[in-house]
């Protein structure tokens, strides 16, 4: 007998979410099969690579460039300097940042916090309005302060709301469900649903999202039906292979090299996992992730 | 893969009759599944159940064993496609190719290079576990001598050709340290099926497409031969991928064995080149269904992520992964440096490490042996206690490696301070940071120093008069024991404990209120302080609790002391009320039997489980006492066969140290919903096994709602006891003050005839 392959499309699908304006704008999710199973349904929406740009003296011109570099869709705004516990940038200088980022590129932006939840959601909602009409994304709002993100970005400046929870699938659940009992749309929220280095722990991110995709599309839970968006950089750059330098394992061999294949190793395996945008920052690792992502549709 | 006990359980005939010679049908069943016994021991087991049972117990895929020795390796098996479905079992392994077009020095620069790549991840080696030769068609002998060449470098060795010619010649040059043979077509397979066999080893099959495979697999498998190793790779990326999950999907998900066979994915052939983008589909396959992964080649830093990737993918989603105990310099630290504590919990590892190494403060880690489980867990399990540090510092010769004598453990483990202090008393014990986030700034403060020094000073001021060196073994001295602890008193607290049937059938409850983890109950223990242990009790009593916990914690210093109290006083407060004695201390538990009043019942030990707790059974079975039986080695089981074998394991030993199965009361460990959702089945179909077997059951129910908001708890503990309660549970752990909950107790107990129905029987 020969060989039919039972093809395994769904019923229920991932939200499709847009962001940005304008030719520039891109739209992630729609899908209703498993990430980068096109043999069991065509897939319009391709997954999409943001670049992590630090909230420095060079943010501006990174944000320029960002526009003609390989592989990248749009541009994720680290505001790392603005935590109380830092640098505790104000939030009127970064408001004015985000509007100069916003101004220098027309690539869809992506604003990232601080993780000090109190000064997140002032951030996120003062840049909200800064940027009102320009369909930004803000990460994230978390359980400790999804009502004020939620009520300012989300209801007040029409933007989209990042929903982010650790690893942990019933509270990415609970957050989407108290999102939408804000009166937030289920169709302007996009999950981060936790992130890990590969060897860090990447077997709970990896079974979070197995876990979180099986739902949206077996079950057919619409409160997990957000599609997902995971930064990388953040966690890669953290890790001993991307710290120790040359001179201090030298059997390890070339720091540069180890940054863009962890970078490559994580943002692959997310993307394999059900990550419908992923937010990296080296530019050859970024590059080599387009192409797969490019094949791989 | 074995046959599995409860799978033939459900065609035996399930009467207990005992004329095998076993106790019971399930455990008849898991003798057969270890091979113990003979399916044909069974008088009653049906022909049709036992036909049934060679078909139905056949695995879905495959496992194939390449290479031969130790550098044997193991591909397949797999039983889920999501690894939280169960576990992934085999992980993949990695290749790298030489070939005959390449000449002597290169073949030779890149078999030196792959032996390069070989360190320890987690007390795993990584290393490239195989290397493939590819011969050009025509060049038998070249390819031979390149075989003996990849043979020679300590690797299994795939042999990668579709021309007959080559792989008879390669194959017989090696057939010893058994190759793979990869390359069996739907021209060739005849012949390639006759090198295979003839040598015993795997056969790769591959094809122009997913069909063609499918087809040749069918003639090999028809041929009689079934070591086969599917050759997924297909022109580009896309194809492979579809390839590597149809094959999987189908073999799994759809139960056609024909595509139960691990897979090879040559992923520098699809790469072309681009060493990036061979490490993007590297990551990709070790995720979706490759069994052997080749590379172009392999670096450090493709290395690095790639084994830790993987190793995390396999990682047994029941079993964290653990890191070996020892002492971890970091930051360049020696002898004269500071010595840190953390468990053994990889992730704990991981975090703790990191935040020192970002401190750049020189320090040395111990990773104390916890059975793989967080700080706090640990603890509360008591596979993290004093005694556990002081073996490992004495395995370790922590003492004779390291001079300076600061010892900075776990904030979250502040109560052990004094107790760590006194086992090692060379050592000025600090307790450090609550949470890994901390430990930067904590370190480079040096606050540890402070507290090390003022240790110090306070040790100096007043030196610790030399203790009697406790002989651990030493019989207890009960006279000494009952004259230490200070007089009971009875005191009118409005509550009697009515006086108890023994033989009753209605549901034990066991109230675990009286837990040192409260700080309440924890300071009245440290003083001996009876006024809260006796609110406490008499809440618990009027709510209708059968049993009463009594949980005093390690209570290293003066468990026997301590626990002989709370006896007493719980006791002859209320009318002889039956207690379970819950402690990691046996001799603690020893002293409370001495002086435990039988009249309402025997005392409960709790708890022994089938790891290292086992011996509790052996002090339960000496004292007449019960015992709660987890169902748990280390770490929870992963699906019903182990809980059952565990279950076997204990009952076995209790059986034979004379106790009554009805003193074993099996608990299979409710686990939380918020996290553990899909495996609360497992839970209630282990409650159905042992009631199945007539045995008793009990456990922590409440843990279940571990996590959810207040109000929503007493509501999934009610539910879940009445679907228990269904399935056979006969006690049950619990908060009695939870008026939803043992009313609900109560009514089940009505509906199954256990008590006689009255209009007022909630308030009975």
């Amino acid at each position: 007998m020969a060989f039919e392959p039972k093809l395994q499309a769904f019923n229920s699908s991932v939200n499709a979410v847009t962001l940005g304006t304008g030719d520039k704008a891109i739209t992630i999710g729609g899908q209703n099969v498993m990430p980068f199973y096109t043999f069991d349904n065509a897939v319009e929406n391709t997954q999409k690579i943001g670049l992590e740009i630090l909230d420095d003296e060079n943010a501006v011109e990174n944000a320029k460039k960002a526009e003609s570099m390989e592989g990248v869709s749009f541009i994720c705004l680290h505001f790392a300097s603005a935590d109380p516990n830092g640098a505790d940038t104000s939030v009127e200088d970064c408001v004015a940042l985000a509007k100069a980022v916003s101004e220098a590129s027309p690539l869809p932006l992506v604003i990232m916090g601080c993780k000090a939840v109190e000064k997140d959601a002032e951030l996120f909602n003062k840049i909200s309005e800064a940027l009102e009409g320009k369909n930004i994304l803000v990460l994230s709002a978390r359980e400790e302060n999804y009502k004020q993100v939620g009520a300012g970005a989300g209801l007040a400046y029409g933007q989209k709301v990042g929903a982010e929870s650790a690893v942990d699938i019933n509270l990415a659940k609970q957050l989407n469900t108290m999102l939408s009992q804000l009166g937030v749309d289920d169709k302007t929220i996009v999950m981060n649903a936790g992130s890990a280095a590969a060897g860090y722990g990447y077997e709970y991110v990896a079974s979070t999202l197995d876990r979180i995709r099986a739902a949206a599309l077996q079950q057919g839970d619409a409160q997990l039906a957000q599609p997902i968006i995971t930064p990388i950089s953040t966690e890669t750059m953290g890790v001993k292979e991307s710290i120790m330098t040359e001179e201090e394992l030298p059997e390890w061999g070339s720091l540069d090299e180890r940054i863009i294949e962890m970078e490559i190793t994580t943002a692959a395996a997310a993307l394999t996992g059900g990550s419908d945008a992923v937010i990296m920052r080296h530019p050859e690792a970024i590059k080599t992730v387009a192409a797969m992502i490019a094949a791989l549709n | 893969m074995a046959v599995k006990g409860l799978d033939i359980f459900k065609l035996s005939p399930k009467t207990n009759c005992k004329e095998c010679g076993c106790p019971t049908c399930m455990a008849f069943c898991m003798k057969v599944a270890q091979g113990a016994l003979q399916i044909e021991q069974c008088p009653h087991m049906s022909d049709e159940a036992k036909a049934l049972l060679s078909d139905a117990t056949a695995p879905a895929m495959k496992t194939i064993k390449i290479g031969a020795g130790d550098k044997e390796i193991t591909l397949g098996g797999e039983t889920v496609l999501y690894r939280h479905e169960k576990t992934f079992v085999s992980h993949n392994v990695f290749a790298v190719p030489v070939c005959t077009c390449m000449d002597a020095a290169t073949v030779d620069a890149k078999l030196a290079d792959m032996a390069k790549i070989d360190y320890e991840r987690i007390g795993e080696r990584e290393f490239v576990e195989t290397i493939m030769v590819h011969g050009e068609d025509g060049k038998a002998t070249e390819l031979a001598d390149l075989a003996k060449k990849a043979d020679a470098a300590g690797r299994v060795v795939i042999i990668d050709t579709t021309d007959v010619a080559c792989a008879k010649a390669a194959v017989e040059a090696i057939k010893a340290s058994k190759p793979v043979l990869v390359g069996a077509n739907k021209d060739n397979f005849a012949d390639m099926n006759a090198i295979a066999t003839e040598a015993g080893i795997a056969l790769g099959v591959c094809g122009a497409s997913i069909e063609e495979i499918y087809d040749t697999v069918k003639a090999l498998e028809d041929a009689g031969n079934k070591n086969l190793i599917i050759d997924v790779t297909g022109a580009d990326v896309k194809e492979t991928l579809k390839n590597a999950v149809l094959v999987r999907r189908t073999a799994i998900k759809d139960g056609d064995r024909s595509f139960g066979y691990p897979s090879i994915v040559k992923v520098a052939k699809l790469a072309k080149g681009d060493l990036h983008l061979q490490t993007a589909y590297a990551s990709l396959f070790t995720l979706k269904y490759g069994s052997i992964i080749v590379m172009e080649n392999m670096t450090m830093a493709e290395a690095l992520p790639l084994y830790g990737l993987r190793q995390n993918i396999y990682t047994d989603p029941q079993k964290p992964m653990k890191v070996e105990p020892g002492i971890y310099p970091l930051n360049g630290a020696g002898p004269e440096d500071p010595v840190m504590l953390t468990v053994d919990f990889a992730l704990t590892y991981f975090l703790v490490t990191g935040e020192i190494e970002r401190s750049k403060v020189p320090v040395n880690l111990v990773i104390t042996d916890a059975s793989g489980m967080s700080v706090l867990t640990a603890w509360a399990a008591g596979k993290f206690s004093s005694s556990t540090v002081k073996k490992t510092f004495d395995e370790l010769d922590v003492a004779g490696k390291i001079n300076n004598r600061t010892l900075i453990i776990p904030g979250k483990v502040a109560v052990m301070k004094g107790e760590i202090a006194d086992k090692l008393p060379d050592w000025n014990v600090v307790v450090g940071t609550r949470e890994a986030v901390e430990i930067v700034k904590y370190l480079k403060d040096a606050e540890y120093d402070k507290a090390a020094k003022a240790a110090a000073a306070q040790k100096a001021e007043a030196p610790q008069e030399k203790k009697e060196v406790v002989d651990e073994n030493a019989p207890l001295d009960f006279d000494k024991i009952a004259a230490s602890i200070p007089e009971i008193k009875v005191v009118d607290m409005g509550v009697s404990y009515k006086k108890r049937n023994v033989e009753s059938q209605k549901f034990v409850t066991i109230g675990e209120r009286i837990h040192c983890i409260s700080p309440t109950i924890k300071a009245a223990m440290d003083n001996m302080d009876p006024e809260p242990i006796l609110k406490r009790a008499a809440e618990q009593i009027a709510a209708g609790a059968t049993y009463l916990d009594v949980n005093i914690g390690p209570a290293e210093s003066n468990g026997p002391e301590l626990m002989t109290w709370a006896v007493k006083l719980l006791q002859e407060n209320f009318n002889n009320v039956p207690l379970a004695l819950d402690t990691a201390n046996k001799k603690a538990i020893e002293a409370g039997i001495k002086v435990y009043n039988r009249e309402n019942g025997k005392p409960i030990v709790n708890s022994a489980d089938a790891g290292s707790r086992i011996d509790n059974i052996n002090l339960a079975a000496a004292n007449d006492a019960i015992c709660i039986a987890l169902c748990s080695a280390d770490g929870i089981a992963k699906d019903n066969e182990e809980r059952m074998a565990h279950c076997h394991k204990m009952l076995d030993l209790g059986m034979s140290l004379g106790m009554e199965s009805d003193d074993l009361w099996f608990d299979p460990l409710f686990l939380v919903v918020k996290g553990m959702q899909d495996k609360q089945m497992d839970v209630l179909n282990a409650i159905k096994m042992f009631a199945d077997e007539g045995l008793k059951s009990t456990g922590g129910l409440s843990n279940n709602s571990n996590g959810a908001p207040k109000e929503v708890r007493p509501i999934m503990d009610s539910a879940l006891v009445a679907m228990a309660m269904m399935q056979g549970l006969t006690s049950a752990i619990v908060n009695p003050c939870d008026k939803r909950l043992m009313e609900t107790i109560k009514s089940c107990d009505i509906f199954k005839n256990n008590e006689l129905y009255s209009d007022s029987y909630l308030d009975m």
